[in-house]
């Protein structure tokens, strides 16, 4: 029956190819498109949040601190629970890094709070004697540029489908909605209202007064950021 | 004698007699020992076999001829027979195909490699190491232990010397710093530090018995504060047994389901705030709930430890 296939050695290997990739597909994608599937709890991230993410990458943080915790019993122990794929579904890059000068930082919303990044980013090794961090004294004076931030959103919402405003399934079975602006305006009343919630708990007078002149220095957002990182 | 076989026992000398010469001049030899044995026994063999196999083969290719039926493809003019298949290839071939069916059901699901699973042994061993060496562990040692759990963990807020670094964190070393205990009593607490106790009324819900059950003045206020922040020292003494007695215990050290401790720190105390965390004047302190059971227990014996 396949005689003719056996005589013309092209088409045999155009067969051979053919049967083995379907083979490859039907193994291989369906397990990978439900991995990369957002996991029940991941959200997009706000305004803010994508803002601190814009100061993270722009300061570099991920070339000392990665953000993916193996699953290891001693990394568990410090760490947290061991990262599962989907939970960068919205991480465009994800900030996995390769090298860890300073500690992981995938959940540390779950053990740092507001307050001990602010001091922490002042001045680590009043926090930490042994740190080698340097401080990042001028995020306390630098703004941060949400024209940037709303491009992105519309992107990755009309791009990839990135559910903003729309209901996201969070752990204890209620949904989340992520706000994202229809306007530049909007998004910067969006970003403000929540460096609003951050800065109750900030001491420094002068981000305070900042915020309340409806500007929004980097540390507020990238304390929104690593506090969202859990 | 055919010339192949003359040759085949000159081989076969040459590789004993090396292999004689190469054990025999080794440190030791044979050693007496049996695996040393076995394995020469084994090379002997080996050599002996291989030799007498491959003369067999050579003969049979010099003298065999093949025959049969020829099937009617050719490729490039090298023809196949049409000869049934070996009856040993035959069984492999059925046997490989049974086990396929096997390993593709059975086999591979069941026995596969998994990183997590992996991970979930690997962790249930040394939880149930971790359990066998600490489960009875208790007084200096345990204090101890929560000293490491402490360096480890909590410095990063509270400093080495649990001092709260200038105000940062709360200051371990004493039970309750004085902005503490006047917050707590102009505002009420809800931190359910003991699990599941009654809220702390504000300032409007506190009575001073000694003062006909008048709500509680500034003066009073700042006497009791200093007086718990001092461990129950100097002047208040009068003011807490009129107020505050009848939840935290003449002695300070609670009433259960009514007040915590605000004497000393106990282990329940610090497991509960370790588990939920805590928000107060100072700030938020976020929840540690990644310690197991015996680390929080570990922790409050040493910040008890710290305080005395």
């Amino acid at each position: 029956m396949f005689h003719w296939l056996e005589k013309n050695p092209f088409f045999f290997a155009v067969g051979v190819f053919v049967t083995i990739a379907f083979a490859g597909l039907i193994e291989i994608v369906p397990n990978f498109a439900q991995a990369s599937r957002p996991t029940i709890g991941t959200a997009p991230y706000s305004t803010l949040e994508l803002a601190g993410r814009h100061a993270y990458i722009k300061n570099s943080c991920n070339a000392c601190h990665s953000q993916l915790i193996r699953p290891f019993k001693s990394e568990t122990d410090r760490y947290g629970h061991y990262s599962l794929s989907g939970e960068y579904a919205y991480d465009r890059p994800f900030l996995w890094g390769s090298k860890r000068t300073g500690p992981d930082l995938m959940r540390v919303g779950n053990y740092r709070t507001t307050e001990w990044h602010e001091n922490h980013m002042m001045n680590p090794s009043a926090l930490v004697p042994s740190s080698i961090m340097p401080g990042y004294k001028w995020m306390f004076t630098t703004m941060v540029d949400v024209d940037t931030v709303l491009a992105e959103q519309i992107t990755i919402a009309n791009a990839f489908g990135v559910p903003y405003n729309k209901a996201v399934p969070m752990k204890d079975g209620s949904s989340r909605i992520v706000k994202m602006g229809s306007t530049l305006e909007e998004a910067n009343n969006l970003a403000l209202e929540e460096a609003r919630a951050i800065v109750k708990d900030m001491k420094n007078q002068d981000v305070k007064d900042a915020v309340a002149n409806g500007k929004i220095p980097e540390i507020v957002a990238l304390i929104a950021y690593l506090n969202s990182l859990k | 004698m055919n010339k192949l076989y003359l040759w085949g026992i000159i081989v076969t000398v040459a590789m004993l007699g090396a292999t004689y010469v190469t054990v025999g001049y080794q440190k030791g030899g044979l050693n007496g020992d049996i695996v040393n044995m076995l394995a020469i026994a084994g090379a002997v063999a080996l050599v002996i076999i291989t030799i007498f196999v491959v003369i067999k083969y050579v003969r049979q290719m010099q003298t065999d001829t093949a025959d049969g039926e020829l099937a009617d493809e050719s490729w490039d003019n090298i023809g196949e027979y049409k000869n049934d298949l070996p009856i040993g290839w035959s069984i492999m071939f059925l046997g490989t195909m049974v086990w396929g069916m096997w390993y593709f059901t059975v086999g591979y699901p069941v026995n596969a490699y998994s990183q997590i699973g992996e991970y979930n042994e690997d962790s249930a061993v040394l939880d149930a190491k971790f359990e066998k060496e600490h489960a009875s562990i208790t007084g200096d040692r345990l204090v101890e232990m929560g000293e490491s759990v402490f360096l480890a963990e909590c410095i990063v807020c509270h400093g080495i010397n649990a001092d709260g670094i200038d105000g940062q964190s709360a200051n371990l070393n004493q039970r309750l710093e004085l902005k503490v205990v006047k917050n707590v009593i102009e505002n009420g607490s809800n931190e359910h530090l003991l699990g599941m106790e009654m809220p702390m009324p504000d300032r409007n819900g506190l009575m001073n018995a000694n003062n006909d059950y008048a709500p509680i003045t500034d003066a009073e206020i700042d006497a009791v504060a200093t007086y718990v922040a001092n461990g129950m020292t100097g002047a208040g003494a009068d003011v807490f047994a009129g107020t505050c007695v009848m939840c935290h215990g003449a002695d300070g050290k609670g009433v259960d389901g009514m007040g915590p401790n605000i004497r000393e720190f106990t282990p329940t105390l610090v497991t509960n705030v370790l588990n939920h965390g805590k928000k107060g004047v100072i700030g938020r302190m976020p929840a540690f709930d990644r310690l197991n059971a015996k680390q929080k227990e570990a922790v409050g014996a040493y910040i008890n430890s710290l305080s005395k």
